[in-house]
Order: structure tokens, then C-alpha cells, then sequence
């Protein structure tokens, strides 16, 4: 067809012209393009191989040397807020430890030897005329004799069917107490027999005998108060608080405690806050590596477009080579600036092949029903 | 003599049928870029111009193949264009074709109304009158528009030639002529172009170079090559990363590296298995 190289003309060096018929019957050309059959894997010399590349060959130049025929018609033809990084400088007050003020050791004042607090006159306060200390030592309490009857017993041998009065001399005053019938007192309580099962009943045994005093714990205490402080630190931990957690200055992000919707409470403790792909991109300056190159139109089928009034585009291209760098976070937050609510679709061109590329912004799920 | 030239980005591009045709009698299969005039609106078969990878033209300037970049500088390859004398020899060739067109067109409109008669049934004997009239008027009155005439769009011309203004703007940007940007691609391309392998550019499959066994147009390619110097250290990742791209489309990777004697190291990357 447009084979022929005239080459002995100056105007005719580069083209490769069609004569008057052939240019007409370029007129009722087909617009077809053949299909092109299935490759083979192996080259064999075979000739069935050879024939084919052949037909393929001479394909391959027929349509490649088609020349574009027309009619000759006639020609018709723009933040700067700056985002404030408050930093919420946690004033975490220190915590006074709380331990509890130890009760005023009444020892030295004392006349008389050592003797601890607890083994103090307990009714002295009561009394008006012993003063702080007067007596040293003279009402201790010998407290294992003293009787607590149990009323709720059933067996024998601990019946009462009343009580004896106390000692006037306890008693305030000229008041006078006779016998204390037990029987009303006993209706007042339960006195079904607890139906135990052996484990049950073991357990109760162990329970009974045990003596707070036989802890480890409790013997290192010294005192009240640093029983206080054991008690204290157990509660703590039984109650999700303990205090080498709370009495610090850096505390729990949230106490365990407190009830809490998991949405809240995974926004709460959240290190790494969520971001998006425009956050600050705003701020960036523009830089001549990467820019938007053209915008990308959907043909008429499907929106209406006029140069006078293109409408929104459906991408915008940005092009660029396979020897180019691959854009890093600011070229894309940059482009997507630029672009608005438009994708941003990067053209990667390999010698005639293109391949298109575009970044999405994703926001990781958080495993949360609302 | 093969032609070609470079544009802007000095990509050397071949525009003529002869040069695409010697091109390709040296094993060298390019890259089409332009629309097919007969359905510009695909992308599924290109036309030309046709684009050469920097080895390929590099290969043709070893070769010393008569091969020839047009030099839009010192216009000596290029004709000189008499502008005025050039436009007058155009029109007087418009309107030879114009004429010779009129009078296929009427040809053609006679042969198509007498099919329109040979093939009226037998019953119509008045429309074969009326039909007979036409052709007799057709002579006198047929008329064939000027805007109606085929003009052609050479497309060597198209892309060997430039108007002044066209021609100064590209002289800015000047072809490079540049070497083969990296020297071990191009001993690669070299080397397996020898051993009678096809190649053409392999960036979206994450490599230099698709090796053919043959001519592309019947055969797939079999490897991805990746050129890397011998002295140059790989990063496993890397290579963890080209091997799933070949597996994922059936190809062997091929890991090439020019020796320090002419030769070329080839090493193969295979998905397997301990047994």
C-alpha cells in the first residue's frame, strides 16, 4: 500500500504517498482489526511455526502501513491555620502517700517501763480520775478469759438459759443489770443448723481455725499503723487499685474499675492517633518534582463535556517513568492537596506501556460495635 | 539507510514503513506508541511511530548499520524547504487528485445504481425505468464535493518533519545521542540479542527486559531480566520480591551480570520446595 519510498524528489524523502485511487478506496476501508490467534510456547523450526510467523509478519506490516486518510472538509474547528499542638502537660499532682498518721505513741510520757499503746487502760477516758497514764499496767486484761457466750450453740454444754450480770464495778454509775433472759434473744436468730456437705465442712474447719495472726504478713507489722498499710495495699490490689500504680506520678490511662464503652476506652488508651491522608498537607510547599499534568474526562457517553464547560473531571494524571523515583508521603499528600476530592492517578510509563497507579487513603477497622 | 530521530525527550522513534520493516530484520522489536489509523481508538494494536530502547539504538550504532538519526540542528540530512515552492507543488497535486477522484466517484455511483437494477425483481419494471433516467442525469449532474476528497496524513512526514516554529522548540530541547544510560544493561541486551533472544522493556513486570525465544508476535516470553553489576550487592527483600512477581506471571527470573571478560553471568531464580 504505502510502501513505495520515492526518494528521488526533495519533498517526497520522508512521506510515503498514496495515489488518487488508492486514497479513494481508503474511503470504505475496514475499521476491523484482526484478531490475533494464540502463542506458541517453544519456537521448533517447524514450518506450521514458520508459516504462522509469517502470516503474523505480514499482518503486522499491512496494518502498520495504513495511512490515515480524511476528508478535507472544511476546517470547523487557588490556611494557614496553624494547628496548635497543645500540649496537655498532665499535672499529675504527686500523691501524698497516704499512709495512715501513726496514733500518737504514748510511751515516753509514761511513767513506768515500756509498754505498748494497745496495753493502755482501755476505759481510761471513761474514767475521770485516772489521768493519761496513772495506772501502769494494773487493769490488763487477761482477754482469753473473758466469756462470749454463743447463743446461737445448740450443744449442751454451752446452753445458757441466761446470762450473769457484769461486774458493778464495769458498769457506769449506780446502774444495776440482773440475769438477761436469753430465750427472746435466741428467737431473734437463726438457729437452723447449717446442712454442710463434707468439703464444706472441711473448709469450715479450716476456717475456724484460722487466726489472722498466723500470716506471714501481718506478723512483720510492727505496729497499727503498718498493719493499716497492709491492709490498705491488699484492698488496693483486690480492688484493681493497687497503690504502686495509682500513687505514682504516672498513673493508668484508665482504672479498670471505672465502666467503660470499648470504643471510649480504645480512644482512650491510643498512643498513635489516627490521621488521614490531607492532615498537613495544606502546610507543604509546593515543589517542582511532582505536579498534575492534565485532567482526565469520561467521555460523552457517560457525562457531558464541553471545553467551555468540562465539568468535573474523573482523575487527574500524573506522569512520570519507571526510572523516576516512587513519590514518598509528601509528593502524595501534595498531589492530593492539589486535587481536591478528584483521584490523583499516577501514569508510569515503560517505553509505550503505561500502567496507572493511584493511592488510597484507608483507615484501619477498629473491632468495635457502636 | 534507517531513519529515525528523537523528540523532546530524546527517545529515538522510527516513522518510515522501510525503516520499521530493516528495524526488525535485526532482531530489534521496539515499541509502538502511536494510534492504528484504521481505529485510533483502542490500545489494544498501536501503529507508529515506533520507539527503539536505548540499547536498541545503541546496538544499531555499533552494528554500523546504516542507520542514521535525523539531526534537527545542523539540517543536514533535512531538506531544506523552499516554503512557497513546496505549497505550490502540494495544491497542484490537491487538485490532480481531485479530479481523478470525481471520476472514480461517479464510476462508483453508476456501478452502484446498476446493482440496484440487476438485483430489482422482475415486477418492477417501471423502478428500472426510473433508475435508468438516474443514470442518464448522473453524468450531467453529478457533482462531487471538494470537502468529499481523501486527503492522506503521511505519517513519516508527520513525524520526520517540522515547521519552522516546531523546529526552533525542539532544537531547545536538542537530541542527546546520549550512550546506553547503563552500561551493564546494554551488555546484557547485547549479549542475549546474540544468542538470538527477543527483548523488549519489562518495567511493570519489575525488570530490564522480556526475553523472547522468538518473535514476539508468536511467542511469550520466558524470562524477566534483571541487571544487576557483579559488584553491586542485592538486597534479599529485593529479590524475594521479583521472585513472586515472575512466579506470579509464569516467568523464570533471570538475574544477569556482565562478567570482567566479555560474557555475561546468568542466574536463575526458581520457586522451590525442600524435599
Amino acid at each position: 500500500m504505502a510502501d513505495q519510498n520515492n526518494t528521488d524528489d526533495k519533498g517526497k524523502f520522508y512521506s510515503e504517498i498514496l495515489s488518487p485511487s488508492e486514497l479513494f478506496a481508503a474511503r470504505s476501508r475496514s475499521h476491523k482489526i484482526p484478531v490475533r490467534g494464540q502463542k506458541d510456547f517453544f519456537p521448533d523450526d517447524s514450518e506450521e511455526q514458520k508459516q504462522r510467523l509469517e502470516q503474523s509478519l505480514n499482518e503486522h506490516w499491512s496494518l502498520l502501513s495504513e495511512e490515515r486518510v480524511e476528508r478535507l472538509r472544511a476546517e470547523a474547528q487557588g490556611e494557614c491555620s496553624t494547628e496548635k499542638m497543645e500540649e496537655d502537660k498532665c499535672n499529675e499532682g504527686e500523691e501524698d502517700e497516704k499512709l495512715a498518721e501513726p496514733p500518737e505513741a504514748q510511751s515516753s510520757a509514761d511513767e513506768g517501763g515500756s509498754r505498748s499503746w494497745w496495753m493502755m487502760d482501755v476505759l481510761g477516758d471513761s474514767d475521770k480520775d485516772s489521768g493519761h497514764g496513772s495506772r501502769s499496767g494494773s487493769s490488763c486484761w487477761d482477754f482469753s478469759s473473758i466469756s462470749f457466750p454463743d447463743l446461737g450453740s445448740t450443744s449442751r454444754e454451752h446452753f445458757r438459759s441466761h446470762l450473769a450480770p457484769p461486774d458493778p464495778s464495769l458498769l457506769p454509775g449506780d446502774l444495776k443489770v440482773g440475769f438477761c433472759d436469753v430465750a427472746p434473744w435466741r428467737q431473734k436468730i437463726n438457729l437452723r443448723q447449717v446442712k454442710m456437705s463434707a468439703s464444706e465442712q472441711k473448709r469450715e474447719k479450716y476456717r475456724r481455725r484460722w487466726d489472722v495472726n498466723k500470716n506471714r504478713e501481718v506478723r512483720r507489722c510492727r505496729n497499727w499503723a503498718e498493719y493499716q498499710e497492709l491492709m490498705a495495699r491488699r484492698k488496693g490490689k483486690r480492688e484493681g487499685r493497687p497503690a504502686h500504680l495509682w500513687n505514682r506520678e504516672v498513673t493508668p490511662l484508665h482504672d479498670p474499675t471505672q465502666p467503660i464503652a470499648t470504643g471510649e476506652l480504645l480512644k482512650k488508651i491510643s498512643v498513635i492517633k489516627p490521621t488521614h491522608l490531607l492532615e498537613g498537607a495544606s502546610r507543604l510547599k509546593d515543589a517542582d518534582d511532582w505536579r498534575i499534568c492534565f485532567n482526565v474526562y469520561q467521555p460523552n457517553t457517560v457525562a457531558d463535556f464541553k471545553k467551555s464547560n468540562p465539568g468535573k473531571p474523573y482523575s487527574r494524571m500524573c506522569v512520570c517513568s519507571f526510572d523516576d523515583p516512587v513519590p514518598d508521603l509528601r509528593a502524595i499528600k501534595l498531589l492530593a492537596y492539589q486535587s481536591g476530592d478528584i483521584p490523583v492517578v499516577i501514569a508510569v510509563v515503560d517505553y509505550g506501556d503505561i500502567s496507572f497507579y493511584t493511592f488510597k487513603d484507608f483507615q484501619l477497622p477498629t473491632d468495635v460495635y457502636p | 539507510l534507517i531513519l529515525y530521530n528523537h523528540l523532546c525527550d530524546s527517545a529515538p522513534l522510527v516513522w518510515r514503513m522501510q525503516d520499521l520493516r530493516a528495524v526488525r530484520a535485526q532482531g530489534l522489536v521496539g515499541a509502538l506508541l502511536g494510534s492504528l489509523p484504521r481505529t485510533p481508538r483502542q490500545n489494544g494494536r498501536l501503529g507508529r511511530p515506533l520507539l527503539l530502547l536505548p540499547e536498541e539504538e545503541g546496538l544499531l550504532r555499533e552494528r554500523r548499520a546504516p542507520a542514521r538519526p535525523v539531526c534537527l540542528m545542523c539540517g543536514c540530512s533535512q531538506q531544506d524547504w523552499g516554503g512557497a515552492e513546496l505549497r505550490q507543488k502540494y495544491e497542484e497535486e490537491e487538485r490532480r487528485s481531485f479530479e481523478e477522484q470525481s471520476v472514480l466517484a461517479l464510476e462508483d455511483r453508476k456501478s452502484a445504481l446498476l446493482r440496484a437494477m440487476t438485483g430489482a425483481d422482475s415486477g418492477a419494471a417501471s423502478a428500472d425505468d426510473a433508475l435508468r433516467r438516474r443514470l442518464q442525469a448522473l453524468d450531467q449532474n453529478f457533482t462531487f464535493p471538494q470537502s468529499a476528497m481523501a486527503v492522506q496524513l503521511s505519517t513519516a512526514r508527520a513525524g520526520l518533519s517540522y515547521c519552522p516554529e516546531a523546529r526552533a522548540f525542539l532544537q531547545a530541547c536538542g537530541p542527546t545521542g546520549a550512550e546506553p544510560r547503563c552500561d551493564a544493561r546494554y551488555q546484557v541486551f547485547r549479549d542475549l540479542r546474540g544468542r538470538g533472544f527477543y527483548l523488549t522493556s519489562a518495567g511493570k513486570f519489575g525488570g530490564d527486559f522480556l526475553v523472547y525465544p522468538g518473535d514476539p508476535l508468536r511467542f511469550h516470553a520466558h524470562f524477566i531480566a534483571v541487571c544487576v553489576s557483579l559488584d553491586e550487592s542485592v538486597c534479599l527483600l529485593d529479590v524475594l520480591a521479583v521472585a513472586r512477581l515472575g512466579s506470579n506471571v509464569k516467568k523464570t527470573v533471570l538475574l544477569c551480570s556482565p562478567g570482567p571478560d566479555p560474557g555475561v553471568c546468568y542466574t536463575s531464580l526458581q520457586w522451590s520446595g525442600m524435599i
